[in-house]
């Protein structure tokens, strides 16, 4: 059984995923009786599933590079509208109160490389740090992926779970409205939403935003700390201050949500393009080494029935006709 | 400001500015013209499902869809809760 043996080599230096093939292979030292040499048939069969994944992950690739290039515009064109707000409110995400709520924007689809577990351990990172003897924080979270990491170990935390965003194209009506609900069902001082920054296809960072309740800032502007200039705005209308900045910070975050689903979008199908077209890649390299060693079988084969032909035929040579 | 005097209305109806804003945009998609207008108010559709968590268990999500078709009225609210289904 050399033929085993050099198949068995070459599936050792296969990696992973090829011990189905080892173990099949093992079992083929269990032949029927009497049967001259192994079969191929597992290597044929293996490598036609490996072209098929190869064919499934290379029109993955092709349909999230389509979708990312429907998203990123958008999402692009989304970051003027929390701008301005960081202009005039500025972005403190050091800001300690007492009530926190961490909204974790994630897919609802896998196979996206890391997204969703980069933007779950920031999140992790932020409850702790915002976690303290008289505080509270609470997971609002966005997606399945998310939740199903949240839900191991931190499932007292979770106040909302929010899934199924992405039926149909992401407009802000429908965000404003998720938005609604969220404020409407939470008590917060500060929201601090995590999602991955589209950066490029291959980078996404991992941003928080934070959004503070209009009495955190109020409080804030009197202080004179960070949000002290406020106080320099005039108010035009008959309203109060702090009407203003109920309805500033709740426009406030359904903007900066919007930006936050459609970046974590279009992070989604750049993430998903990226790890789609490595597994095609991979997925070559495996059709690459199973040729191979389909073929090495296949010559080692017909040398070996060739020197048993020939080994017999000398063999008779001797003997009278 | 003519909206100025209607804020403690909504705000007493239980409305966010978010909501507010909404209606306000939709009465402005409703103004457009005919191929325009088609076009506008089926962008806006909203389905997602939500559901709130109790002591570490999620309760019964209720989806929540509709097209802005339905609230082309003020009645935006009050859409948002009768097409708000429970699914098991």
């Amino acid at each position: 059984m050399a033929m085993a043996a050099v198949l068995r080599r070459e599936g050792r230096r296969l990696t992973q995923p090829i011990n189905a093939l080892h173990s099949s292979l093992i079992s083929q030292d269990q032949a029927p009786h009497g049967s001259r040499s192994i079969s191929t048939q597992v290597v044929r069969n293996r490598m036609k599933s490996v072209k098929n994944i190869q064919k499934i992950t290379k029109a993955m690739k092709m349909v999230a590079a389509s979708k990312l290039r429907a998203v990123q515009t958008r999402a692009e064109n989304s970051r003027g509208l929390w701008q301005p707000f960081t202009a005039l409110l500025g972005d403190n995400p050091s800001t300690d109160v007492k009530k926190n709520v961490v909204v974790t924007v994630s897919s609802d689809k896998g196979l996206c490389g890391g997204i969703n577990s980069t933007s779950v351990k920031i999140s992790r990172v932020l409850h702790k740090l915002n976690s303290g003897p008289d505080k509270e924080t609470k997971y609002v979270i966005l997606g399945e992926k998310a939740k199903a990491q949240l839900v191991r170990d931190s499932k007292k935390d979770i106040e909302l779970s929010l899934t199924e965003l992405q039926k149909n194209p992401l407009n802000y009506t429908q965000v404003s409205v998720l938005a609604d609900d969220i404020l409407k069902n939470v008590e917060y001082d500060a929201l601090r939403i995590v999602f991955n920054k589209f950066h490029s296809v291959v980078q996404f960072l991992p941003t928080v935003s934070t959004v503070l309740s209009p009495e955190v800032i109020e409080r804030e502007a009197e202080s004179g700390g960070k949000l002290g200039e406020l106080d320099s705005y005039e108010i035009e209308g008959g309203e109060t201050k702090s009407e203003i900045l109920q309805n500033l910070a709740e426009f406030q975050f359904s903007c900066v949500m919007y930006n936050a689903v459609l970046e974590n979008a279009c992070s989604e199908q750049g993430a998903r393009m990226s790890a789609m077209d490595s597994s095609s890649r991979n997925a070559g390299d495996m059709l690459d080494r199973l040729t191979l060693t389909y073929n090495r079988t296949r010559q080692a084969s017909i040398t070996t029935e060739l020197i048993e032909i020939i080994s017999g035929a000398s063999a008779l040579e001797g003997f009278p006709g | 400001m003519a909206s100025s005097g209607a804020v403690p209305f909504w705000r007493a109806a239980g409305m966010t500015y978010i909501t507010y804003s909404n209606i306000c945009a939709n009465l402005v998609r409703n103004c457009l013209k005919e191929p325009y207008k088609a076009e506008a108010l089926s962008r806006e559709k909203v389905h997602f499902s939500f559901s709130k968590w109790v002591e570490g268990k999620p309760e019964k999500p209720s989806i929540l869809l509709f097209t802005s078709h339905f609230s082309s009225s003020v009645s935006f609210n009050f859409i948002d809760r009768r097409f708000r289904f429970n699914f098991r």
